[in-house]
């Protein structure tokens, strides 16, 4: 492959706009506002339809609702963050640590969204990404987008399961 | 009495204080054997198959100077070296003496090259003479165990009387200088010292600390307590017996057979077989003098020794067989491999042994009774069996310069270590040739302690001659090691290997390194 055709491919991927993975349809958030986060899941596991989609929420990331779904069950998993934050003059110190909607089925040739709203703290940093790690399950097989790359290493290849992520922008 | 049972507790509480495992082995460096260097290390960690404990370590550095300012730190399996600084380029040598669990010495060195490979050589560190010294100190060692505390017992026990134990006496006055001897030994090897070293203090702290050094000082006491049931006659017979039990204890403490796993059964076997040894071996003393003496009392201490001596023989060959099979694995090692030869060997004169106290017990024993002339014969007979007994342990004294061939592990070509602040993954494959490899993946945290995964996948590629990545899922097996097994390397050169390891739903901990595989 030269050098051009290999750069044109490059930028061709970074183009396409919905790339074949898991990812947020808001691609930039403020943080200390609130965030509606919206999953896209484009297609199953290796052709398997997607029976269960499990979100992690970050850390710094409270006030998690998820939206409910018709043909799908809503579970959250409750826990205590690691640091507190105030919200509405409360110090919360734990809520929602992960989403899951199950007992749907989404075959591989159709397309959807799994939307939640949440508030991202200002303790968050701006100017980074933050990642929501999504597992995806399938009839067979299970998808992990939990990649997350390391900051700094810009070298590094990209890799194949990238978590979905946001990026954060300094409070207006 | 108060007093020898506290000893006898004390005996028994230091024996199984200490854990061990097996000869200890290495498994890797880092920087690489052999590798050459842009830039000086700070560190060479040296990783062992068991946790050891740092000897000598000595670094002669490119210039040929040795230098002794070296911090080394051990924790577990690996032991740091930390350089000094000012490290000039050339080729140097890191000369490793450490103990493992078993309380025998490893010894080896490495070699690295900064910048320039450079002309060395590495220490020579066999000292013949020490090596000599060790084996007659074992052979010592076990004179004064199985002929003097063995005899001792025997006249207290046995014989009812004092007849025939100048022998004993003897060999426990040799034993007990060997057992000195054997832990000054022991230390000087371990430190790679001279002989003049043995006038400071630091080969006899170090060997004491070791399982080997504490067994010397458990046959000392053993002997000790032989020496005094030779002279009070109220609590003799009790010594006698807490002599037994030590020569037992020392047996079981340390060396190849007692650290072996299953060591819940190989400790008790291997004081099984002591004890049988100290009972067979120190009544032949006694008995060819009680033969020279009339007849009548002779024969009543013969029947009773023939009474004990069978059943004693049944352990030992019992045991005996378990501790072989443990250690040696496989029939082919027995004529393969120095252990199994000496092995081979023990169990050649062992038969010999064995017929020779056949025929005593079915042949010569019955004909006491009838015949004055098979006093002699007997006699006779006995003086052999002691002859084979002393080849046997002069035999068996080999083994402490041989591993067991349990122990001796595949030689691993290749082996990386990949470090970051969240894991360490150590890789080694086999045989790191180009074809068909193994790998074995060894997860750790940063701190070092087992890393547990749901699961792991190794990836490698050779992107310089266009070989993509490709994926392997690694199993978990029973030694808590991931497996990926026959893995096709089909050219030489740097790979690419890429270690995912899946350590909860939502985390994988990626590392990623480069596996030089060398032209056939």
């Amino acid at each position: 492959m030269s050098k051009r055709s290999c750069l044109i491919l490059i930028a061709a991927v970074a183009a396409s706009p919905v790339a074949a993975h898991v990812s947020l349809e808001t691609k930039q958030a403020t943080i200390g506002a609130s965030y509606k986060a919206v999953f896209m899941v484009p297609h199953g596991c290796a052709g398997s339809p997607t029976l269960k989609i499990r979100v992690q929420i970050p850390e710094g990331v409270i006030a998690v609702k998820p939206m409910p779904k018709a043909g799908w069950t809503v579970d959250v998993v409750e826990g205590k963050y690691a640091g507190e934050y105030d919200y509405h003059g409360n110090k919360l110190s734990s809520g929602v640590k992960e989403v899951a909607w199950s007992g749907g089925k989404l075959p591989d040739k159709n397309y959807d969204e799994f939307i939640m709203q949440t508030v991202l703290t200002d303790k968050l940093k701006a100017n980074t990404t933050l990642y929501f790690p999504v597992v995806q399950e399938c009839e067979t097989g299970v998808r992990r987008w939990i990649e997350i790359p390391i900051e700094g290493a810009g070298h590094s290849h990209e890799g194949k399961s990238p978590a979905p992520g946001v990026k954060l922008l300094p409070k207006p | 009495m108060r007093l020898l049972a506290a000893l006898a507790t004390l005996l028994f509480a230091a024996s199984f204080a200490s854990g061990a495992l097996a000869h200890a082995a290495l498994i890797s460096v880092e920087p690489a054997n052999g590798s050459t260097l842009a830039t000086a290390p700070k560190v060479v960690e040296l990783r062992f198959n068991e946790p050891v404990t740092p000897g000598a370590i000595r670094l002669i550095d490119g210039t040929g100077r040795a230098r002794d300012e070296t911090r080394v730190s051990a924790s577990g399996d690996m032991i740091s070296i930390e350089m000094p600084a000012d490290l000039p380029e050339g080729t140097a040598v890191v000369s490793y003496r450490v103990v493992s669990q078993d309380g025998h010495p490893i010894v080896g060195s490495v070699m690295f090259s900064i910048g320039m490979p450079s002309e060395t050589k590495p220490s020579a560190s066999t000292d013949h003479w020490l090596g000599a010294l060790i084996w007659l100190a074992r052979v010592g060692l076990y004179l004064g165990l199985f002929v003097g505390v063995g005899g001792v017992w025997f006249a207290r026990w046995i014989s009812w009387s004092l007849t025939g134990v100048t022998v004993p006496r003897v060999a426990l006055a040799v034993g007990l200088s060997s057992a000195v001897v054997s832990l000054g030994a022991l230390g000087l090897d371990l430190l790679g010292l001279p002989l003049a070293a043995l006038a400071t203090a630091a080969p006899w702290k170090v060997a004491v600390a070791t399982s080997a050094g504490r067994a010397f000082l458990v046959a000392a006491a053993a002997m000790l307590f032989a020496l005094l049931a030779l002279r009070s006659a109220w609590s003799s017979r009790a010594l006698a017996i807490i002599a037994m039990v030590g020569v037992g204890l020392s047996l079981a403490m340390s060396g190849h057979a007692a650290t072996a796993p299953p060591r819940m059964m190989m400790r008790p076997a291997m004081f099984l077989h002591g004890l049988c040894v100290a009972l067979w071996i120190g009544a032949l003393a006694p008995l060819a003098a009680l033969l020279s003496k009339p007849m009548p009392a002779a024969l009543a201490v013969v029947k009773r020794f023939s009474g004990i001596a069978m059943p004693a023989v049944g352990v030992l060959a019992l045991t005996g067989l378990a501790l072989a099979i443990v250690q040696v694995e496989k029939a082919p090692a027995l004529v393969e491999t120095r252990y199994g030869l000496i092995l081979s060997i023990k169990l050649g004169l062992v038969l010999m042994l064995l017929a020779l106290a056949a025929l005593n017990r079915f042949r010569l024993t019955p004909a006491l009774a009838r015949d004055r002339g098979a006093q002699a014969i007997l006699k006779r007979s006995i003086l052999l069996e002691s002859v084979i007994a002393l080849a046997i342990f002069a035999v068996v004294a080999g083994w402490r310069f041989t591993p067991p061939p349990r122990t001796i592990i595949p030689e691993t070509l290749l082996a990386i270590h990949i470090h970051s602040d969240k894991a360490m993954f150590q890789v080694l494959v086999s045989p790191g040739k180009v074809g068909k490899d193994d790998f074995v993946l060894q997860l750790m945290t940063g701190e070092g302690t087992p890393l547990a995964a749901k699961e792991v996948t190794l990836t490698l590629s050779l992107p310089e001659r266009g070989i993509e990545p490709m994926e392997r899922e690694a199993l978990l097996g029973p030694d808590g090691y991931w497996h990926v097994r026959k893995v096709e390397l089909p050219f030489a050169g740097r790979w690419r290997v890429r270690i995912e390891a899946l350590v909860s739903d939502f985390e994988k901990i990626t590392l990623a390194d480069e596996l030089e595989v060398p032209p056939p």
